[in-house]
């Protein structure tokens, strides 16, 4: 792996220097793109190190599904999502805290240079192998992961929505008096309540 | 330096980063983004490993990791979306009504 010292190093420093942009930068826009060009990187750092598959899911799954999600979630926000000052005590607090993560990795990882060796074992059969094999008990779980992340969702978008059959009967019921407050965030609760009391009065 | 010693320092570099980015920012949306940086972190480590020692097992991993980081970036973004509408700001210190 070392006659491709030049291009592991370049994209080590653009995968730094874009994961700096993306603590750093203060419009959200700019730290998608920011990432986009990180996960671009480490994909090609997936890429040498003789990871075909991975670097395809990792172009696949984070520059093209996860960066599009935080795009569209960034295009939704209020003020594009512009946060307001961060105090200095938070920031000198972070950096120091992450220079004690360095540190302490540093120190870890400080036992000697590994090597690998010139000939990788590799390839999608033997992934496909060890998925099957294995790690087939994780692997059959990011199935029930995945459900549940989409259940999880949709019911976190849901709760918040008014119900249009509420909304419609209860309007119904009150002559559209109290229709508003179903419009409130919250107000689903109560308006299920006057559904419950409507027919009786 | 040989190649491998520069990606394990690149690795630890990027944990500590994403460390630092959710330590410090309020936007959630930010946040979530250096959780994905440290997870990418993991990800390298994870290859490299498999990589000098010859086994694909960490490759595997690696892609298990991939789909943990699309269903956190789902779930996340729904919470901070739901968290917008509900106060129309971008300050997760915002969220504090469980606070004791």
């Amino acid at each position: 792996m070392n006659n491709a010292f030049l291009p592991i190093a370049l994209a080590c420093a653009v995968a730094l220097v874009s994961a700096v942009g993306v603590i750093l930068a203060r419009r959200p826009v700019h730290a998608v793109v920011a990432l986009l060009a990180h996960s671009l990187c480490v994909a090609a750092l997936f890429l040498i190190m003789a990871a075909d598959l991975v670097a395809l899911g990792q172009v696949l799954i984070y520059s093209g599904a996860i960066v599009v999600l935080f795009l569209f979630v960034v295009a939704l926000l209020p003020h594009g999502g512009i946060e307001s000052v961060v105090p200095t005590g938070r920031v000198v607090s972070a950096v120091v805290a992450g220079a004690a993560l360095l540190a302490a990795l540093a120190a870890g990882l400080a036992v000697g240079a590994p090597t690998a060796p010139e000939n990788p074992a590799g390839g999608v059969e033997a992934i496909g192998r060890s998925l099957f094999g294995p790690l087939i008990v994780p692997f059959e779980l990011t199935a029930a992961l995945l459900l549940v992340a989409i259940i999880g969702a949709v019911a976190i978008w849901r709760r918040q929505e008014p119900e249009p059959g509420a909304k419609a009967s209860s309007r119904a019921a009150s002559e559209g008096s109290l229709a508003h407050t179903a419009d409130a965030p919250g107000a689903t609760g109560r308006q299920r309540l006057l559904d419950e009391g409507g027919p009786a009065r | 330096m040989n190649a491998e010693s520069l990606i394990l320092a690149t690795s630890a570099s990027l944990m500590a980063l994403g460390s630092a980015g959710v330590l410090m920012r309020r936007n959630p949306i930010s946040m979530l983004m250096s959780i994905e940086l440290m997870l990418n972190a993991g990800n390298l480590v994870l290859v490299l490993a498999a990589r000098i020692r010859g086994l694909v097992d960490g490759q595997s991993a690696a892609l298990i990791v991939l789909v943990l980081a699309a269903a956190e970036a789902v779930i996340g973004l729904g919470l901070a979306l739901a968290l917008f509408r509900d106060r129309e700001t971008v300050d997760v210190d915002a969220a504090a009504e469980v606070r004791g």
